[in-house]
């Protein structure tokens, strides 16, 4: 026991540190990511939207499974706690209810701010029309409702501005709050942080939990939540859970395997030391580099600890008789060397890809490979004794198979070659267009989130139009201009835009303009009046109201501390961006992007958000594609150098892996996304080990070409026992990767075995 | 001295007990009319106006939440309250504008005020004001002062008066200016 003693310690420390950084690292799911540097405007605009925009910030929750009454009272409560606890720009669970303050303000802006405001409204006729409706809805059983403002408004301006902001959606009331169908009380909640802060976003979640909770719901209430916050912290755990589910089953199977064939526990525990290094090297050097860890990112590295596995393997497994692991380790260790720079070369354009997501692949696999081959080399021969047992022997079936598979080399090329024409034939691959399906948000929790969009009446927002400003007035300015001009095209019936909320300063004060002056409207007002019951004076508040706005002047966006409810509708769409200001135009009903196109004048943006995402997607897999090209040509250039022209036929092994591992996902029908591109990065590495250890064969040592095969055999079937199950999880990242590597690791071996030197007849 | 101490008894208001059992056997006697018509006439005074505004038609109640006020003058108009639902009608202008009373949170206590008392539900009518009862159940007299800060700043106090189970009188004293609806039974 005690000469095992140096390897239990190191294997301890290692996995006691992996553990401690797993814990202390945080884990991301921003699929934007994934995304590669924006090219052209709407592709920034849209990329900026997914990463920041307020569809990141909202927080949307259903409490259901309790009467409506009890569910109304929850609403309540849990809004009430959560617009105290500060984190919140708005909680809304019924048609908004303006502050006395706020309803006060408006109020008194109403001539600013209302469309009624025209030069027509305030002429004798219409001021007589005006009063004689005032007399009616006071005579009417409304007339409670009409005296509130009747006096102070004869002329209707404020239920004007009312109407125009009036939403087509409503949401059912009961007792006041949004209750849809279910029955289930309705919030939305809007987050102060923004939705780049995942740790702030994972507070609003949690004040929401807690709120929930802290309103003392009966036995059967639950409270649905989604959001951001959320969203991430379900990707995480799905990711966790997978990689968990996965890493013990595949553990187990590989130390099954490897146990059988080492028929020692301290040689196991030698090939998990370095891949625990490399796993641990891996998650530190992309936190140290990046600050955070992709959940994406994470479960790659943690596939990479069947590749990883390889190179004690191959240390291992080469160790002749009467030879020392150090010895063998010195021997395989050129071999050795070559295969990791070919792999880390294959990653290396990664890190300069652009896209951060795809970085942290290359930096943690490259880092991982660095720390696992060098632990191989340096630290095993110094933990394990100078003689370890035996292997035991590889079946002499295997050995038989490989040596007819040899025999048929010439096939290869042929196969390989149909393989590619019949691709060609079929057409491009399928690439994956939609977003949602690349996202490790589970299916359910991206199901609940449209469905309580749909009932909350969130806008499926298809098509979205922006302008630019220097300033909020310039951007206010073009907004209505926009609207006015493509609703006058005809190319939409209707926009909501910022203008709609708070008009530009111009605008306002172009109606303040047409208000008549304090004595030419008295003296109208007079007439009008003239056979109705109104008292001398009924109608004061009026004409000070006018005379006040005039001197008021226009309401500026800098000016809404007052009205938080108008300031927080007005933020979804008019905020300042690289010191200037933009503006977003939402299109309603029907449209066509080519009409708005057509119609919009220079400036104005027109983004078909699935139109411009299948773009940025596609612009996706073809920088990584140019990328894992680059990373190809450096693998060729370092083959050369080190084995000459051999060493491109060694090429042909990664090369026709990818291949067939290509054509077999076009064979399953799945759709190619970026994911499936950085597998085969690890994929092309993993078949240019097996092409350079099947390459020592040498015909002159049949028992050193049996340990290079076995090594070799015994890589291969670690790697299918570990990528074979991530296939089966259900994070989109992790089933691309599985499937991708497994497949291209088994047409990999069996070209490496094919294509390896021929042998003189039978061992 | 005597002199004072009825003076003290007939400005105090009912001790609580003795108003709690009154207002609970008018509500009872208001229960039990399932259904009821009148006729109405409105008188609104306000502030503003030189003379008041005088109105009537027809009101018919029917347990357990269907009240309509159909006024015949000074011009058409139908105003109906059932369940959560308020629809108000003028036929003369085509119009007609339907209202969820729980979206109207500034409504429903003047709602409830009349349809609550004729439907003798003392729950929801305490929902929304404070209720204090005067009277004898022959010949009562109900105030109500609603709860809301928003809805006492328009109306301060109603006042409903009747006799066993039939309401005959319905004040609204506002901030300024004050109604007075008179309601006559019709068979």
């Amino acid at each position: 026991m005690r000469r095992h003693a140096p390897l239990l310690l190191a294997l301890l420390l290692a996995a006691a540190a992996f553990a401690l950084a797993l814990r202390h690292v945080p884990l991301r799911a921003d699929i934007a990511d994934f995304l590669p540097a924006a090219q052209g405007e709407e592709a920034a605009f849209l990329l900026r939207e997914l990463r920041e925009g307020a569809g990141t910030r909202l927080l949307l929750a259903g409490i259901e499974g309790a009467p409506e009454a009890e569910l109304a009272r929850l609403s309540r409560a849990m809004a009430e706690r959560l617009r105290e606890s500060g984190l919140f720009a708005v909680v809304a669970n019924g048609p908004p209810q303006p502050t006395d303050a706020e309803a006060a303000l408006l109020f008194a802006r109403r001539y600013a701010l209302s469309p009624a405001t025209t030069p027509e409204a305030f002429t004798e006729p219409a001021l007589r029309a005006a009063l004689e409706a005032v007399l009616d809805g006071l005579r009417s059983s409304a007339e409670p409702l009409v005296r509130r403002f009747a006096f102070a408004d004869p002329t209707g301006a404020f239920p004007a501005l009312l109407r125009g902001w009036a939403q087509e959606h409503r949401i059912a009331l009961h007792d006041g709050v949004w209750m849809a169908e279910g029955p289930r009380a309705l919030l939305l909640m809007e987050t102060r942080a923004g939705g780049m802060d995942p740790e702030a976003q994972a507070r609003a979640a949690e004040a929401a939990r807690a709120a929930f909770a802290a309103a003392a719901p009966s036995g059967e209430a639950r409270l649905l939540l989604s959001g951001p916050g959320v969203f991430a912290a379900a990707a995480a755990e799905a990711i966790r859970a997978d990689v968990r589910l996965v890493s013990i089953l595949s553990a187990s199977l590989v130390a099954a395997f490897l146990l059988w064939r080492y028929r020692s526990l301290m040689l196991l525990g030698a090939v998990a030391l370095p891949v625990l290094l490399g796993a641990l090297a891996g998650l530190l050097a992309v936190q140290a580099a990046f600050g955070h860890v992709h959940g994406a990112a994470f479960g790659f590295g943690m596939t990479m600890l069947g590749v990883a596995a390889d190179y004690p393997v191959v240390v291992v497994a080469h160790r002749a008789p009467g030879e020392s692991v150090g010895e063998a380790a010195r021997r395989v260790w050129p071999t050795l060397r070559l295969a990791v720079a070919t792999s880390v070369a294959g990653l290396t354009p990664m890190l300069a890809s652009g896209f951060p997501g795809l970085a942290q692949l290359g930096l943690f696999a490259g880092a991982g490979l660095l720390a696992a081959a060098l632990a191989a080399r340096l630290l095993l021969p110094a933990l394990l004794p100078a003689e370890p047992p035996a292997l035991r022997p590889l079946p002499r079936g295997a050995m038989d198979a490989v040596a007819a598979l040899a025999a048929r080399r010439r096939l290869v090329p042929w196969l390989l070659g149909g393989v590619a024409a019949a691709l060609l034939l079929a057409g491009a691959p399928r690439l994956e267009r939609d977003i949602a399906a690349l996202s490790p948000v589970p299916e359910a929790l991206r199901e609940l989130d449209g469905r309580l969009r749909a009932q909350a009446g969130a806008p499926d927002v298809r098509l979205v139009l922006s302008v630019r400003a220097p300033d909020a007035e310039g951007a206010l300015v073009a907004a209505e201009r926009a609207a006015a001009a493509l609703t006058a095209a005809g190319a939409a019936a209707a926009f909501d835009h910022p203008a709609r909320w708070l008009p530009s300063a111009a605008t306002q004060r172009a109606r303040l303009d047409t208000l008549p002056d304090a004595a030419t409207l008295a003296a109208r007002l007079e007439a009008a009046r003239a056979g109705l019951p109104f008292r001398p004076g009924a109608f004061a508040p009026f004409l000070e109201d006018v005379a006040a706005a005039r001197a008021a002047g226009p309401l500026t966006p800098d000016a809404l501390e007052g009205a938080p409810l108008l300031a927080a509708r007005l933020a979804t769409l008019l905020r300042p961006e690289n010191g200037g200001w933009r503006a977003l135009l939402l299109p309603e009903g029907a449209q066509d992007p080519a009409a708005l196109r057509a119609a919009a004048a220079p400036g104005l943006l027109v983004v078909d958000i699935k139109a411009e995402t299948e773009r940025i997607l596609d612009a996706g897999i073809a920088t990584a594609l140019r990328w894992g090209g680059l990373g190809a040509g450096l693998v060729l250039a370092l083959l050369l150098a080190g084995r000459g022209r051999a060493g491109l036929r060694l090429a042909l092994v990664p090369g026709g892996a990818l291949l067939l591992a290509f054509a077999a996902l076009h064979l399953l029908g799945e759709r190619v996304s970026v994911f499936h591109l950085t597998a085969a990065l690890l994929l092309a590495g993993v078949g240019m080990d097996y092409a350079l250890f099947m390459s020592r064969m040498t015909q002159e040592d049949a028992a050193e070409d049996a340990r290079a095969l076995g090594a070799v055999v015994t890589c291969m079937v670690t790697t299918l026992l570990t990528f074979g199950l991530l296939a089966l999880c259900r994070t989109p990242v992790l089933h691309a990767m599985g499937l991708t590597v497994s497949l291209g690791v088994a047409a990999a071996f069996l070209l490496a075995c094919a294509l390896a030197p021929p042998r003189r007849g039978r061992a | 001295m005597r002199r004072r101490a009825l003076l003290a008894a007939a400005l105090l208001p009912a001790a609580p007990a003795r108003a709690q059992a009154l207002l609970a056997q008018v509500m009872a006697a208001l229960a039990a009319t399932r259904e009821s018509r009148a006729a109405f006439v409105e008188e609104k005074e306000l502030p503003e106006l030189e003379s008041p505004l005088v109105a009537r038609g027809l009101l018919a109640w029917r347990a357990p939440d269907r009240l309509e006020k159909r006024t015949t003058e000074p011009f058409q108009e139908r105003l109906l309250v059932e369940g959560d639902r308020l629809l108000l009608e003028r036929p003369d202008r085509g119009t007609r504008q339907e209202t969820a009373l729980d979206a109207a949170p500034e409504i429903r206590p003047l709602v409830e005020a009349i349809r609550a008392t004729l439907a003798g539900d003392a729950a929801t009518l305490a929902a929304h004001h404070e209720v204090a009862a005067a009277g004898s159940p022959a010949r009562w007299r109900i105030t109500l002062v609603p709860r809301s800060a928003r809805v006492l700043a328009a109306v301060q106090r109603i006042v409903l008066e009747g006799e066993h189970g039939r309401l005959l009188v319905v004040e609204t004293q506002g901030r300024d200016g004050r109604s007075r609806l008179a309601a006559t039974p019709l068979p």
